[in-house]
């Protein structure tokens, strides 16, 4: 190629990027996307992609979501890094809003962008302490782990822990929760009884910051799980891998009670996969962990205060709320019952959504994730 | 291709102004090899320093994320997080499992394939074409629901269960057990065995075994004298696949098998994911790695042997 032809060359790519650029602009200038990272299970996909998005974009005209999913958020530890490292560098890690369990991780390392009622204004209805425990996100919808029991077998269910493990111990192989690092149903069982033996001050200990020299506490609960091995589902302590497994042997009678996710049992219960002599109850002393789950808009995020506020405020909207009540998901609403639709908040009656218990600290979590694993199966 | 690079190659060494054509075989082959250590090698270089606490540089964030991480002490870095890994109550459970269902699985694998194809070789006939092609079909079925469905196959409420208690008979549950993962795993690794056994087997001259037969040689020791040593290489690279394939397998053990020991494919997931412990799963990754570094050397053995019985060097 000659010096000529080149510089012809560069000057045309030149030319055609220039004009690419300012079309994407006047693009851009007309509708706004808002780039939505979940990670979760799919009753959360299809909430954001089958709800919330439509109707967002329906009521908001100028502005388009595109959703990334990551099942199960087996990517968080990656996705963590990929926001640090932009953070560090100053750029836009190209996520606008985060629906996840590591949004308070991110939120307690400071790279959240800090909501307060002047920016998204709806969460003057959002319970102060609720929203200051997420550090930094957004609380939108709650959820809790119930107890679920076969009717038939079971009427009258346990009202506490010590009734319940009484119950499970008088019934062997009827009672199965599922490993803690597979889903958090079985992971709030586990926390629950190693609670039992925690004073409260430990407890919130726990759940507020890393307190690795309270994990020896946990022994005694350990050995308490260890002991229900020969009196769980399963031969020799084998436990369901993941919270759709414990639905399964519930729904399909192998078990008579099982710790399930609030949400999931009721979307089961919807889709006409969970018979209807299986109901859920909470138990008390103490009541199995629950909470809300948080979106996050990345401090880097280059539409922190555009499109991801929008998104962020309408989610919080009676609106939206009652969507995410009576919508697939059966979400817990995070603003007061009294504004939403009172046929779709029904189904909470004998729940207390308004006081559920906090599970631990990430960091302590994926400790007794490991320490249930290395004590408790098989042993 | 590999006719050029052996005729460059040749030429190269028998004229001395030829290192000019052998330097553009070597440039030929550079891409392949570039991108290999760009994207495996460095990546795994990296991996190897933060398992032994490397925490700086391109390890700087996870170093950050992650819980029990070990700094290096030395120079050359700590083996704090080895010792962890091999301190771990459940590590020698888990390296156990891992490989005895190798082993297991893989001689079960090789055994079935070599059944199928030599029975299509020696009998032939519709059933041994059926029986061929049906073993195949395990190929188009993602694993992930094979296993969901060996799940429910072998479950409590399972149809080997329900049958068997029709006729009064009490079959064990299999899933959550070291059985069911070797179950899944024969499951899931016999069509490659099979495709890549059968035709060694296939390429077996007719001329071999009449003659061997028209000397009085019975079938077995057709098969173990003619056959089966000139199906070798198929039959030992079909082995190292399956086994390398099995010894990092994550969905069959995590679907089928107990929640402890579990496979090393299950564990590494766990401790990096669950239990947040990066550089405790890249011990146990470089463990796995090792080990299946043995079965490659096997592989490649074998593949240097069939290469010099065929001339090619």
């Amino acid at each position: 190629m000659t010096t000529k032809k080149a510089v012809a060359v560069s000057a045309a790519i030149a030319l055609a990027l220039g004009v690419s650029t300012s079309a994407s602009h006047a693009a851009m200038a007309k509708v706004q996307t808002v780039q939505v990272y979940i990670s979760a299970d799919t009753n959360i996909q299809d909430l954001w992609v089958k709800t919330l998005v439509p109707a967002f974009k329906a009521a908001n005209p100028g502005y388009d979501v595109n959703v990334t999913f990551d099942l199960h958020g087996d990517h968080d530890a990656q996705e963590t890094a990929k926001l640090t490292a932009a953070a560090t560098l100053g750029k836009d890690a190209g996520v606008d809003l985060i629906d996840g369990g590591f949004v308070t991780t991110l939120g307690a390392a400071g790279l959240l962008f800090k909501p307060t009622v002047g920016i998204v204004p709806n969460l003057i209805d959002v319970n102060k302490t609720v929203l200051k425990a997420g550090k930094g996100g957004i609380p939108y919808r709650g959820s809790s782990v119930l107890l679920a029991y076969n009717t038939k077998n079971v009427p009258t269910p346990p009202k506490t822990l010590d009734e319940l493990l009484t119950w499970i111990k008088k019934n062997p192989g009827k009672f199965t929760y599922n490993a803690p690092s597979g889903g958090g149903s079985g992971y709030a069982f586990v926390q629950t009884v190693v609670d039992k033996y925690l004073s409260d001050a430990d407890r919130k200990t726990l759940v507020s910051s890393a307190a690795p020299e309270l994990e020896t506490k946990w022994a005694t609960g350990l050995e308490t799980l260890r002991q229900l091995n020969k009196y769980t589902y399963g031969q020799n302590g084998t436990y369901p891998a993941n919270n759709a497994e414990t639905l399964k042997d519930l729904a399909t009678g192998l078990v008579d009670m099982g710790t399930v996710w609030s949400d999931q049992f009721a979307s089961a219960v919807k889709a006409g996969t969970m018979p209807s002599n299986i109901k859920v109850a909470q138990i008390l002393n103490p009541t199995l962990t629950g909470g809300a789950s948080y979106l996050g808009i990345p401090a880097t995020s280059a539409n922190r205060n555009k499109g991801a506020r929008v998104l962020a405020n309408w989610v919080l909207s009676p609106a939206a709320q009652n969507l995410i009540v009576s919508g697939t998901l059966n979400g817990f609403p995070v603003i007061p019952l009294a504004k939403l639709d009172p046929t779709a908040t029904a189904a909470f009656t004998g729940v207390d959504i308004q006081n559920l218990r906090a599970g631990y600290l990430s960091a302590n979590a994926n400790d007794l994730k490991s320490k249930w694993a290395s004590t408790v199966p098989g042993k | 291709m590999r006719s050029l690079l052996r005729r460059t190659g040749k030429e190269g060494s028998l004229a001395n102004n030829g290192s000019g054509s052998s330097l553009f075989g070597f440039a030929l082959s550079l891409p392949p090899l570039l991108l290999v250590l760009g994207f495996v090698g460095i990546p795994i270089l990296i991996g190897f320093t933060f398992s032994l606490g490397f925490t700086k540089g391109p390890n700087r964030v996870i170093a950050i994320i992650g819980q029990q991480i070990h700094p290096k002490t030395h120079w050359w870095g700590t083996f704090a997080a080895y010792s962890d890994v091999f301190h771990d109550s459940r590590f020698v459970g888990d390296l156990v499992l891992t490989l005895a269902v190798t082993a297991i699985s893989t001689v079960l694998v090789i055994v079935i394939a070599l059944a199928i194809a030599l029975h299509q070789r020696l009998v032939g006939g519709r059933t041994a074409s059926v029986l061929a092609t049906l073993s195949i079909v395990p190929l188009f079925v993602p694993v992930v629901i094979s296993a969901w469905a060996i799940h429910t196959f072998y479950g409590g409420d399972g149809f080997m269960r329900s049958f068997f208690a029709n006729i009064g008979i009490n079959f064990p549950t299999l899933t959550s057990t070291s059985t069911a993962i070797v179950i899944g795993s024969v499951w899931t690794s016999l069509p490659f065995s099979i495709l890549m056994i059968s035709s060694g087997v296939q390429a077996v001259p007719d001329a071999l075994i009449e003659s061997a037969k028209d000397c009085g040689a019975s079938t077995l020791k057709v098969i173990s004298t003619v056959v089966v040593p000139l199906a070798q290489t198929p039959i030992i690279i079909a082995g190292s696949f399956t086994a390398i394939g099995i010894m990092g397998s994550f969905t069959i053990p995590l679907f089928l098998g107990p929640n402890q020991p579990t496979m090393l494919g299950v564990e590494i997931s766990n401790f990096f994911g669950s239990y947040n412990r990066p550089q405790q799963s890249l011990v146990m990754a470089f463990i796995v790695f090792l080990a299946a570094s043995g079965i490659a050397v096997l592989y490649i053995w074998s593949n240097v042997k069939s290469a010099k019985e065929n001339g090619r060097i």
